[in-house]
């Protein structure tokens, strides 16, 4: 009897050791381990631990002050938080003296902080220990998966049952009725594949992939809030493939001018400065990515089709943080070619061939041409 | 029905396939063959099976828990105004290579070039390019460039350099020493006057010229006919009679982008045109030109004088002028001479062979023929080709004597190219100063003191006159990639003057040729709209005395009488119309584009004539001995002269970068040295049997399509009587199918190919290549029969194997109807458009080949590896030419998937270019216009035999060459309704029997 079972388990663990794990990490969940170890005998002499008793607000606090890690967080968060991180604090006052650090701290000059820093009295050398911490800290892990616990459970549960339901199938036999084992083996070992299907397909996908950008840039104060077009920034969208991501110099068009946000105070906006004083880019996190087997034109869907940008990427203007809303994959592209009408009467280009079609709508057979009906499903519009 | 063959072994057996050959491997056993590095005894045996199955196990496993990495989008941070990222920008510029020149437009995406275009807008070019334009851009990405400037072999910096060079030159020019400035020609104005400037500051500098095949004999001939050196124009598109003797004037010889285009706008018999010339050529191995011909002639290269002076005696004769004694001329030389001078006025007579003698007889000839003035322009010189061969025999001496202490080389390679190569290596190690002005390191540049590495063509500036008043200007299409200058703004810089060079060709066309302008108010606009279309052509004139100088022709004729003659072997050194001089041997594009007569690629060989060959029981591949000691691979070549044997120029390169190290064998001193000129035939040439064998690279055999009417050809007469000779079964299967042809709702894409245009020079498949990412596969992979390229020439034969016609059919995706390859993929991986395309999803495609076998035109090619990095499995990876780096994948046109191992791929008609044109006609909402869409093939075609246009258009080109009697497809009995059409090969002969 046991050479069945070690087969078995044999089975289940080759089947766990080799299954992807990436199906058991379907949620954007990231982390962020700042590692505490304590050492008690060179506490005292530990700036970097002073650093964090002064920052953390563990230390030397009066009541009628916050700590810093109230507003600053030091862990990655998943809801926004208009102030500057820690490490993106460390990042920006890495090179820049104790005075400077100290003067933006103590007095600080924008409305928002004026209202937030209030009655802070550091010393040089307290100041000294914060930098000397808040250096320490890694960067950010903007967006690390981990799996998701859950998932795990249920393959393995699953697989579980799968295996009992074998064991009694063929060998213990306590079941009356043989159907039962053999529709838990069929429902569960379905599921499974459905599960491993599910996960395989999810790979190449980033349905509502929304991670943190180097700048808190927020759509919705300069769509909705200051009603500024989606044109204005992305300036290409009626004439390339490429709806264009604003350069840093668009921005200063009005960031000459605009130096400290509703939200976020000047730290960010600050960044856009610093970027063309430095001469060094900003590396935003590419949301809306397809394969590179596709081709995909915005002048043909915003321009020539005339879709809304909304039709495709969600309700940007509502977005603080810009969120792939859609899957973008090839069944949700089709879909829509299956529906949408083409601009066909008014276009010029339509009007030499297509013979069929204009008769059909000239004599009301149908009442609009949809992209399918010229060639909207065909592989090489988008695959060449 | 004329029997074509495509090799020897086929036309004896009637089959391609070598009867003794081994069974074919399976896909496994071939993927095995890798692990084998070429050792075939090494069996591959179970356990790599079982290793390989470990290892696609552990990679399926790794990539499946693959996590989508996190990708940037990193925005300009001050965008240039230009550019829109995901639209091209194209920039007029010129090409460049020593004496080739193509006018041309950079086409550049997010500020990298990517593709080179012809500029129709130039008369000297007419939009056309050859395979090596298309290919320089690769050159562009080249890892084997110069990087900074050198000392010996350490890094120094541009001032270092500057001031040591002024330094040594200051104290050359206290001492009165003389240095030599040694460059290709010169034909750039401002080049020239920077050079001059140059010269003026240090006095005892000399400037030589030296091209490596130079026209030093035709310069010297005009001189002494005329009074004045120079190459006259040369107009094939008036001739109606051309002879040429060993001028192979569409494939290396002067401006063979020109050439082609004149010579084949002559030809073309569309738009009711009849007037054909007719093309006779004289040549010892088969040249493109020669292939090209209506008759040719296998003559030794020693009896072309001979029968050159015959052919003079009998035109003076016609004329009753006094005739000199040489021997009875043939009738065939008779009756050419008839010919000829029903055709005064309209014909052409042109040598290649670098003899002055001969170039005085030739143009004596064209002078008795009136050709002067009509089809051998006097008013416009060629200026590409100026230098002079006795030059190099003085410098050569001059710096083995002690008398030149320094020598400045800009862009030739002498070591590796000129026949006393080793003994001009020796004598520059031992000049005590020494700079090296090159792009990137050669045979040459191994040898000098200093390196001051020059821009490639695309980061430089400058201007150019390859003709009497054609100018043309070259900007660049990217910024200097590596800490390089370009040559003129060093010169400059050594001058302690201005160093910005684009200031000085702005103020030398101010100065110089903004007077010669037509219109344009100021200065900035008129240079403005030159920069803009590349070119600038003014009217001017520049007569020279036609006045022909008759004296001592007689001697000249008494002497090629009198030579003793020659017999035994006689061996021709020729430039392939790939390779050229080798300059470019490190572009992996080149290398890989086979010969179009050969069709072999990745090396050099002995052609030998078939007779020859059955005499000293040759075979292909078989490698034989010269008596200088030279072993050589042997291919036969059906129409090489009896006794001759040829070998081409440019292979053997042993400094120059991975990719052409070491390929094939350097053959250049092989050339000689007489009267003052460099002869690139020798005579009392030994060749001994080895018991070696070579394999070469051959696309040949590869693709054959066996005693059916592939080709379709017919001669002008049969033309003339019937506009469909030749191509009557057409109308038999035209309309044989039993079902319904289908119906195309807007557009139906086609292309028709003008078989009478095609000169097979192979600029089609190289455009193809840089324009759809098609990957280089190297020759062990050719050997086993894995070339990708989408657009391939196929070439037949046909008659006599002595001396065989020779038509070229270019084969790319017919785009089928009623596709064959459709109807068998499992996945559909490959269908068809409502435009008549047949569509290739690479992302379906699963590999199963099934299409590539139902495909009757042999077009489908599939991806043995990855050639590309087009995935991060580094097992699948196959690079032989190093197109898996980063700095060489920024040749890749970012609009074409880079196809990854394991899939299928074949010609789109270039599919982006026709979504691209559709997307812009419907941004403006108008029609599309014909002619807006141009494929890659197309655009660089300098014949203009392809053709890309709607079918569904009633009034387009396409439609118009398509209803031409003439068009047929390619095996139309099998009813596959093939998009792509043919015309009719008509050869300009009395009959179409030989």
């Amino acid at each position: 009897m046991s050479k069945p079972y070690g087969f078995f388990i044999a089975l289940i663990i080759l089947f766990l050791f080799f299954s992807p794990p990436a199906l058991f990490a379907t949620e954007a969940d990231s982390t962020h381990v700042a590692e505490t170890e304590d050492h008690h005998f060179d506490y005292f002499l530990n700036s970097e631990k002073r650093g964090e008793r002064l920052f953390k607000g563990l230390s030397r606090i009066k009541t009628d002050v916050t700590s810093c890690v109230s507003c600053h967080n030091i862990d990655y968060i998943d809801t926004l938080n208009w102030n500057p991180s820690a490490t993106a604090i460390s990042k920006t006052f890495a090179d820049k003296s104790i005075a400077e650090f100290k003067a933006v701290l103590m007095s600080p000059l924008g409305k928002k902080m004026e209202e937030s820093h209030v009655g802070y009295t550091y010393s040089d050398e307290e100041l000294g220990y914060i930098k000397v911490y808040l250096f320490q800290l890694k960067e950010d892990t903007i967006y690390t998966t981990k799996p998701k616990i859950n998932n795990i459970l249920v393959f393995v549960f699953l697989g579980m049952l799968i295996t009992m339901a074998l064991i009694d199938l063929l060998f213990t036999k306590k079941i009356k009725y043989k159907l039962i084992p053999i529709l838990i083996f069929v429902f569960a070992f379905g599921y499974q594949i459905n599960m491993l299907a599910d996960g395989a397909m999810a790979l190449g996908r980033k349905q509502n992939y929304q991670p943190a950008q180097p700048i808190k840039f927020s759509h919705k104060v300069h769509a909705t809030d200051n009603k500024i077009d989606c044109r204005y920034c992305h300036t290409t969208v009626d004439e390339s493939k490429s709806a264009g991501i604003p350069h840093v110099n668009l921005c200063m068009n009005c960031h000459v001018i605009v130096r400290e946000g509703t939200h976020s105070g000047k730290f960010e906006i600050n960044k856009i400065h610093a970027a063309i004083e430095n001469n060094t880019s900003v590396e935003w996190i590419r949301i809306h990515q397809l394969p590179d087997h596709v081709f995909f034109s915005h002048a043909q869907h915003a321009n020539v089709g005339k879709r809304e940008c909304q039709e495709c990427h969600g309700v940007v203007e509502e977005m603080h943080v810009i969120k792939q809303v859609e899957d973008l994959s090839m069944g949700w592209c089709l879909d829509c070619h299956d529906k949408t009408a083409v601009d066909f009467q008014a276009n010029g280009y339509y009007s030499n061939g297509f013979k069929k079609l204009h008769e059909e709508l000239a004599t009301g057979v149908r009442d609009s041409v949809r992209v399918t009906d010229i060639g909207g499903r065909e592989c090489a519009r988008c695959h060449y | 029905m004329k029997k074509h063959w495509k090799s020897i072994a086929e036309r004896e057996n009637g089959s391609d396939t070598p009867e003794k050959q081994s069974l074919p491997k399976g896909n496994l056993e071939q993927i095995l063959d890798i692990f084998d590095n070429g050792n075939e005894k090494s069996q591959s045996n179970r356990r790599d099976f079982l290793k390989l199955c470990g290892y696609s196990l552990a990679i399926s496993t790794v990539l499946a828990s693959c996590e989508n990495s996190v990708q940037k989008a990193i925005p300009y941070l001050i965008k240039p105004e230009e550019i829109t990222p995901g639209k091209a920008n194209y920039y007029a510029s010129s090409y460049v290579n020593g004496s080739e020149y193509c006018s041309i437009l950079i086409k550049t995406r997010e500020g990298r070039p990517i593709k080179i275009e012809g500029n129709d807008l130039s008369s000297v070019t007419y939009g056309g390019t050859s395979a090596r334009v298309q290919a320089s851009i690769l050159g562009l990405y080249d890892t084997g460039r110069y990087k900074n400037p050198l000392k010996g072999d350490t890094q120094i910096s541009w001032d270092e350099l500057d001031q040591s060079i002024i330094q040594q030159l200051n104290q050359l020019k206290e001492s009165k020493e003389s240095a030599v400035l040694l460059t290709p020609t010169i034909y750039s104005p401002s080049t020239e006057a920077v050079i001059d400037t140059f010269l003026k500051s240090y006095p005892n500098v000399k400037w030589v010229q030296y091209d490596n095949r130079s026209a030093s004999a035709l310069i010297k001939a005009n001189e002494m006919c005329f009074g004045k050196a120079g190459i006259c124009d040369y107009r094939f598109d008036y001739a109606d009679v051309i002879v040429s003797f060993d001028a192979d004037f569409l494939g290396n010889w002067l401006m063979p982008v020109e050439h082609i285009r004149q010579y084949t706008k002559k030809r073309k018999l569309s738009d009711g045109n009849t007037n054909m010339s007719r093309h006779i050529q004289f040549e010892s191995r088969m040249s493109l030109t020669g292939s090209n011909a209506d008759y040719r002639i296998p003559v030794k290269p020693s009896g072309q004088a001979m029968l050159i002076a015959q052919l003079y005696n009998e035109i003076l004769k016609i004329k009753g002028l006094d005739s000199y004694s040489v021997s009875d001329a043939t009738e065939d030389i008779q009756e050419l001479a008839k010919e000829l001078w029903t055709n005064k006025g309209k014909s052409l007579v042109v040598a290649g062979e670098n003899d002055v003698n001969i170039q005085i007889l030739i143009n004596a000839i064209n002078y008795e023929l009136e050709n002067y003035g009509t089809t051998l322009r006097i008013d416009k010189q060629i200026l590409t080709r100026q230098a002079i061969d006795s030059d190099m025999e003085q410098l050569l001496s001059d710096m083995n004597s002690g008398t030149v202490k320094a020598l400045f080389s800009y862009g030739v390679n002498p070591v590796y190219d000129y026949f006393k190569g080793e003994d001009f290596g020796k004598a520059i190690e031992k000049l005590p100063f020494s700079v090296s002005l090159d792009l990137a390191p050669s045979e040459t540049s191994a040898y000098f003191k200093y390196v001051a590495p020059d821009n490639h063509f695309i980061e430089s500036w400058n201007d150019l006159e390859p003709k009497t008043s054609r100018y043309s200007l070259m900007q660049p299409g990217i910024r200097p990639l590596f800490d390089t200058r370009q040559f003129q703004s060093t010169l400059l810089a050594w001058t302690a003057k201005e160093t910005d060079y684009l200031k000085y060709i702005k103020n030398y066309w101010e100065e110089k040729l903004y007077p010669l302008r037509t219109a344009y108010p100021n200065f900035i606009s008129f240079w403005n709209n030159s920069l803009q279309q590349g070119i600038f052509e003014p009217k001017t004139k520049s007569f020279f005395n036609t006045k022909f100088k008759m004296a001592g022709i007689g001697e000249l004729i008494d002497n090629i009488a009198n030579a003793p003659k020659s017999s035994g072997f006689e061996l021709q050194v020729y430039e392939s119309s790939a390779m050229g001089d080798g300059k470019m041997a490190n572009n992996p594009w080149i290398q890989e584009l086979p010969d179009p007569l050969t069709k072999v690629c990745w090396d050099n060989y002995l052609t030998v004539s078939p007779k020859q060959a059955e005499e000293m029981l040759l075979e292909t591949g078989d490698v034989v001995e010269l008596n200088s000691g030279m072993k050589l691979p042997v291919y036969i070549l059906p129409g090489q002269a009896y006794n001759t044997v040829a070998v081409a120029l440019g292979y053997g390169r042993t400094d120059c970068g991975v990719v052409g190290k070491n390929v094939g064998v350097n053959v250049s001193k092989l050339s000689q040295f007489k009267n003052d000129c460099r002869v690139d035939f020798s005579i009392g040439v030994e060749i001994s049997k080895t018991e070696e064998k070579y394999e070469l690279a051959m696309t040949q055999t590869h693709h054959s399509m066996e005693g059916r009417a592939i080709v379709r050809e017919a001669s002008l007469g049969e033309y003339l009587k019937d506009p469909s000779a030749g191509n009557n079964s057409h109308q038999k299967y035209e309309n044989a199918g039993i079902y319904k042809k289908p119906n195309f709702p807007n557009h139906h894409w086609g292309l028709v190919v003008d078989l009478n245009s095609c000169v097979g020079c192979g600029a089609c498949s190289i455009a193809c290549q840089a324009e759809n990412n098609v990957p280089v596969v190297g020759k062990k992979e050719v050997i086993r029969v894995h070339e990708m390229s989408w657009i391939r020439i196929d070439r037949y034969f046909s008659g006599n194997e002595f001396n065989p016609d020779v038509s070229y059919q270019p084969v790319m995706c017919q785009h089928c109807d009623n596709a064959p390859c459709e109807n068998v993929c499992p996945v559909a991986a490959t269908t068809h458009s409502s435009e008549g395309l047949n569509q290739m999803a690479y992302n379906r495609c699963i590999g199963t080949r099934y299409c590539g076998n139902n495909c009757p035109y042999k077009v489908r090619r599939f991806n043995w590896f990855d050639y590309t990095k087009a995935d991060s499995i580094p097992n699948n990876l196959h690079d032989i030419a190093e197109m898996t780096i980063d700095l060489k994948r920024m040749v890749l046109n970012p609009d074409v998937t880079v196809r990854a191992k394991g899939v299928i791929e074949k010609c789109s008609m270039c599919v982006q270019r026709i979504q691209e044109g559709k997307l812009n006609a419907k941004i403006d909402g108008r029609k599309l216009k014909d002619g807006e869409i141009k494929t890659a093939c197309q655009q660089a075609c300098p014949a203009g035999a392809i053709i890309f246009g709607d079918l569904n258009d009633k009034d387009s080109q396409i439609v118009k060459e398509t209803s031409s009697k003439r068009n047929y497809h390619l095996l139309e009995e099998i009813h596959t309704l093939p998009s792509v059409s043919y015309l009719t090969k008509i050869r300009n002969k009395k009959t179409n029997e030989s």
